[in-house]
């Protein structure tokens, strides 16, 4: 992974369901790691982030509201179907890995 | 299958891509209405099975009244277990699955699986055909739910068993 970080691009494989119909299981989504470094996150960015419930995982989900410049509220697209702020809160920016760039659809 | 795709799998063969979780709930648990389908359909099975049982006259011998003694009590055996079975599935996904967010969508969800439990109730108690047609449509009516809340259409058709009642599918794409 630290050669890795020497880029900004990094792929992740989609699992679950509650990104549907915008990503279904065993998508691929491209991320820009550096993409916050630039802009701010806005309402509508979807975002792979550090599960804020168990670290080592990551999850993939929409902006749904940039609260305030230190945390943002994330839901899934999927809104009967997904864990998301509604049940752990809004997730500081430091959980962000990065903005979703390009999507490969199964 | 795009070929970015494709690639994007190769290249897992080399160095797996992390995963990232459009996540729902861990245990993420499988859930599907099937089961409780399948049982409702065995339940009217049993009561066709039990209306066209042949029963003994004054004149039936010993044998005939054995015979049609034990076919009766394995019909009945039967339609007890899969009552039970049917209220067990469907109580899994009324209090596992459906989450309070679903009664949002589906106001009705906490009437409809109650009253299922209540015919699947009655269905068990009494040998009635129209009690074991409503356990089907309730599971029926359940198993649209389900399948909208996985983002699903779902298609109603005849099921392929001797009962050949509606019976509600989802549309996998």
């Amino acid at each position: 992974m630290t050669a890795a970080r020497m880029f900004p691009f990094t792929r992740f494989r989609v699992e679950d369901e509650s990104m549907r119909p915008t990503l279904e299981p065993g998508d691929y989504v491209f991320v820009n790691r550096w993409a916050y470094r630039f802009q701010s996150t806005k309402r509508g960015d979807l975002v792979v982030v550090r599960d804020p419930e168990a670290s080592e995982r990551f999850l993939v989900k929409r902006v749904s509201d940039a609260t305030g410049p230190t945390e943002v509220q994330l839901a899934g697209d999927n809104r009967i179907a997904s864990r998301d702020s509604r049940a752990f809160g809004p997730v500081p920016l430091e959980r962000i890995v990065g903005k979703v760039w390009i999507r490969l659809k199964r | 299958m795009s070929l970015l795709h494709s690639l994007a799998r190769a290249l897992d063969r080399v160095s797996p891509a992390p995963i990232a979780y459009a996540h729902c709930d861990i245990p993420c648990g499988i859930y599907d209405p099937h089961h409780a389908q399948l049982a409702a359909h065995t339940v009217v099975r049993m009561v066709d099975l039990i209306n066209q049982l042949e029963k003994p006259g004054p004149n039936a011998t010993a044998e005939q009244r054995q015979e049609y003694t034990n076919k009766l009590t394995r019909y009945i055996a039967t339609k007890e277990q899969h009552s039970e079975i049917a209220k067990s599935e469907l109580r899994i996904l009324w209090a596992d699955y459906f989450k309070p967010d679903h009664l949002k969508t589906f106001p009705e969800l906490h009437d409809t699986m109650w009253k299922a439990l209540k015919t699947a109730s009655k269905a068990r108690q009494e040998i009635n055909l129209q009690a074991a047609e409503d356990l089907l449509k309730a599971t029926n009516d359940v198993a649209s739910m389900f399948w909208k809340t996985k983002g699903f259409e779902t298609i109603t058709a005849k099921a392929p068993y001797p009962t050949e009642r509606q019976t509600v599918y989802p549309k996998f794409k």
